[in-house]
């Protein structure tokens, strides 16, 4: 008996001395959360993969890793390129997987809420929190909050999809109108360039998130707002109903001749083209079209960007995310936390890439090789005054059910009154589920 | 275990792991509420989910839009495929060539045919709007009220060959002797197709029409690649509907009781229309 005793003694004295030493080593971790001066290890090691999408952002980002080596020469990021429609299957695939097949993710903003709510996601509050000179508040605002679920942060802003008005400025200047400050000048605008050659403006009807997305914006302008004070969604609402009516206006008097099932695609090739003279667009197109070699040949250099009458627009992002079953979270924090720093955030733009952070918009190095500084002020107020299309669980589903209402309206199907009403009781009853 | 049991069991193997298995799987799912993304809540709520699609008006929509689909693709196959496989029968001089140039659509893969015929329609970049629009046509292919016939001429091009190969083995697996002896008599070629050649023919006309149908059932890919279910839901078919509540929307438990009803509703057909012809060749 005595004999037994002293061996459970031993045993637990063992087992004592165990869990002291694991603590003593996760405190010397280099990631553990501490007042938010802790150096992540340049010794950091492992082998991080991640799906992302075929997209020039994601070129960049792959041109960037010789330089995230020379601070972290251990750590292996593998890159998948991959189409869009096949991200989301393969990662929540891996997501469910003992072994995953993917140790980091890029997450689009509707599927955040789903991801985070279902456990997928590894919350990175002590992680932002102890990262050294990481400034997590210096990503814009709208931006943050796409990647905060319940409280928690989920996600880290990678690059923005915040829209905005772009138009050819010889073509304004020649009809003699300036930039449109309310949704009616926008119309009016519209009308006004719209000729036998060229539409006043190419829009984005396509059934489903296109047309929500583009539609949000003159919601906005309109005055209205997607979610009421009590947190349900409201379309309903005399703003929605003036939003739609102009949107439908505008595409039968103003848009090019059968762009009903037209997407972002279709609108660049028709603006790039001189079909068009204005779109809605995502801010990042600027640079582009304005690019003496790009797709809008010898238009290059006449386009601007401007913010949505009204000064808010619909936004979009991918965020950076660790998978929960990742097995290499340290590693995968590390690439993120140096990507997503001042540092990695002002190579990447100056490389070509989206903006997330505020104080990027503003670094002379940056603004001296992308758009230019009067670009990147734009961008600045857009990243300051947006809203994505639908926060919470369910978005995917939510944002196909009221784009297609709202498509069935521009087509004719339904009249504005009967679409936004079953579009406002079916997205409360999916976000409801 | 006899020997023919035993030279059965491997089949059988076959067809309980990729078949059963798949079925059962599903059935089961169809009971319950799971999504992939609340695994933690599913829980077991026998046919509710039946109970939720049935009454669905999304789903009776999505119905009505692949009936449609399918009667006018099938109802156009067969004709231009019966009018081809005719022309073919009586072809003296290159035979092969024609056949299988004419065969060529169905071996391309049905989302390939959709990017295709997406870049062919489309306003800005496609062929066939720039031909119309020079003899002053212009005609929205994705337009509402269009959309759905639009893809119908598109399933046409890809599958009436597939309709010519069997009716062509049909036409010239049938018996000369009646058309010598409608010849003899003096009957027109009209009154020897419809009186001789029609009637000798109905039983491949009937399963040629019942395996077209079921493909046509199928319709995704075109849809998927060119109009996303749009405009509205005018061309949201029974396919996307389920692939998007299921996939898209995670709901595994409502997709599954979706293809279950659907599967019943197939299969009742079948056993209808086999049971009509049975009841025919008996009467004959």
């Amino acid at each position: 008996m005595r004999t037994m005793k002293a061996r459970k003694s031993v045993m637990a004295l063992i087992a004592v001395a165990g869990l002291v030493l694991i603590s003593a080593c996760s405190s010397s971790s280099p990631n553990a959360s501490t007042a938010g001066n802790t150096k992540i290890s340049a010794d950091t090691a492992g082998t991080v993969r991640v799906l992302m999408e075929g997209v020039p952002d994601t070129d960049i980002v792959k041109g960037l890793l010789a330089k995230f080596n020379e601070k972290y020469p251990k750590i292996d990021v593998k890159i998948e390129p991959i189409a869009y429609d096949q991200i989301r299957d393969k990662i929540v695939a891996s997501f469910q997987a003992t072994d995953p097949t993917y140790d980091m993710a890029i997450i689009d903003n509707p599927w955040m809420g789903d991801f985070a709510k279902a456990g997928f996601l590894k919350p990175l509050d002590d992680l932002i929190a102890g990262t050294a000179d990481y400034d997590y508040n210096d990503f814009s605002a709208p931006l943050r909050a796409i990647g905060e679920v319940d409280g928690k942060k989920y996600g880290v802003p990678f690059y923005n999809y915040g829209l905005g008005l772009i138009y050819r400025t010889d073509l304004l200047a020649s009809a003699g109108i300036t930039e449109p400050k309310t949704l009616d000048e926008l119309a009016a605008a519209a009308k006004k360039l719209n000729t036998a050659a060229r539409a006043g403006i190419a829009m984005q009807p396509q059934r489903g998130y296109k047309a929500f997305e583009e539609w949000g914006n003159y919601l906005f302008a309109a005055g209205g707002s997607i979610y009421g004070t009590d947190g349900l969604v409201k379309l309903n609402t005399p703003e929605a109903k003036k939003a739609l009516n102009t949107y439908i206006a505008m595409y039968k008097s103003s848009a090019p001749k059968n762009s009903l099932n037209w997407a972002f695609d279709e609108a660049l090739r028709s603006v790039s083209s001189d079909k068009s003279a204005m779109m809605v667009s995502y801010n990042w197109m600027l640079p582009t079209l304005n690019k003496k070699d790009g797709p809008a040949g010898a238009l290059a250099g006449k386009f601007k960007l401007a913010t949505m009458p009204g000064g808010k627009q619909v936004l979009g992002s991918w965020d950076w995310a660790i998978p929960a079953n990742s097995k290499v979270s340290d590693a995968a924090w590390a690439f993120i936390s140096w990507i997503t720093s001042k540092e990695g955030e002002a190579a990447r733009v100056s490389a070509g890439g989206a903006p997330a952070r505020i104080s990027v918009l503003t670094d002379p190095a940056v603004s001296n090789t992308g758009g230019g500084a009067e670009y990147y002020a734009t961008v600045g107020k857009i990243l300051g005054n947006a809203e994505p299309l639908c926060k919470g669980a369910n978005c995917d589903e939510m944002i196909n059910a009221v784009g297609t209402e709202l498509n069935a309206a521009i087509a004719g199907l339904k009249s504005v009154d009967s679409a936004l009403a079953a579009a406002e009781e079916q997205a409360n009853k999916i976000q409801s589920k | 275990m006899s020997f023919r049991a035993r030279m059965m069991t491997p089949l059988l193997v076959v067809f309980v792991a990729a078949i059963g298995y798949p079925l059962i799987s599903s059935f089961v799912l169809s009971l319950t509420n799971y999504r992939i993304t609340r695994r933690d809540e599913t829980k077991f709520v026998a046919f509710a989910q039946y109970k939720d699609v049935l009454q669905d008006h999304a789903y009776w929509s999505a119905l009505a839009v692949t009936g449609t689909f399918i009667v006018f693709a099938v109802a156009l196959e067969l004709s231009i495929g019966l009018m081809i496989a005719l022309a073919l029968q009586n072809q003296r001089r290159f035979r092969d060539f024609s056949r299988s140039f004419l065969l060529s659509p169905m071996f391309v893969t049905p989302i390939a045919v959709g990017l295709m015929f997406r870049f062919l329609l489309n306003q800005q970049l496609g062929a066939i709007p720039a031909i119309l629009e020079k003899v002053g046509i212009t005609y929205d292919f994705f337009g509402p009220g269009r959309a759905i016939y639009s893809m119908v001429i598109i399933d046409v091009w890809q599958w009436t060959p597939f309709m010519v190969l069997l009716l062509l083995a049909g036409l010239e697996s049938l018996s000369k002797q009646p058309f010598e002896a409608a010849k003899v008599d003096g009957a027109s070629p009209f009154y020897t197709f419809r009186r001789v050649t029609v009637p000798m023919l109905a039983p491949i006309l009937t399963v040629a029409v019942l395996i077209r149908s079921l493909d046509a059932s199928k319709v995704f890919e075109y849809v998927y690649a060119i109009t996303r279910g749009g405009p509205g839901t005018e061309t949201q078919t029974i396919q996307y509907f389920t692939y998007q509540t299921g996939i898209q929307f995670f709901r595994l438990g409502k997709a599954s009781a979706m293809s279950y009803l659907l599967l019943i509703m197939v299969i009742s057909l079948v056993i209808l229309l086999f049971k009509r012809i049975e009841k025919a060749r008996l009467a004959s």
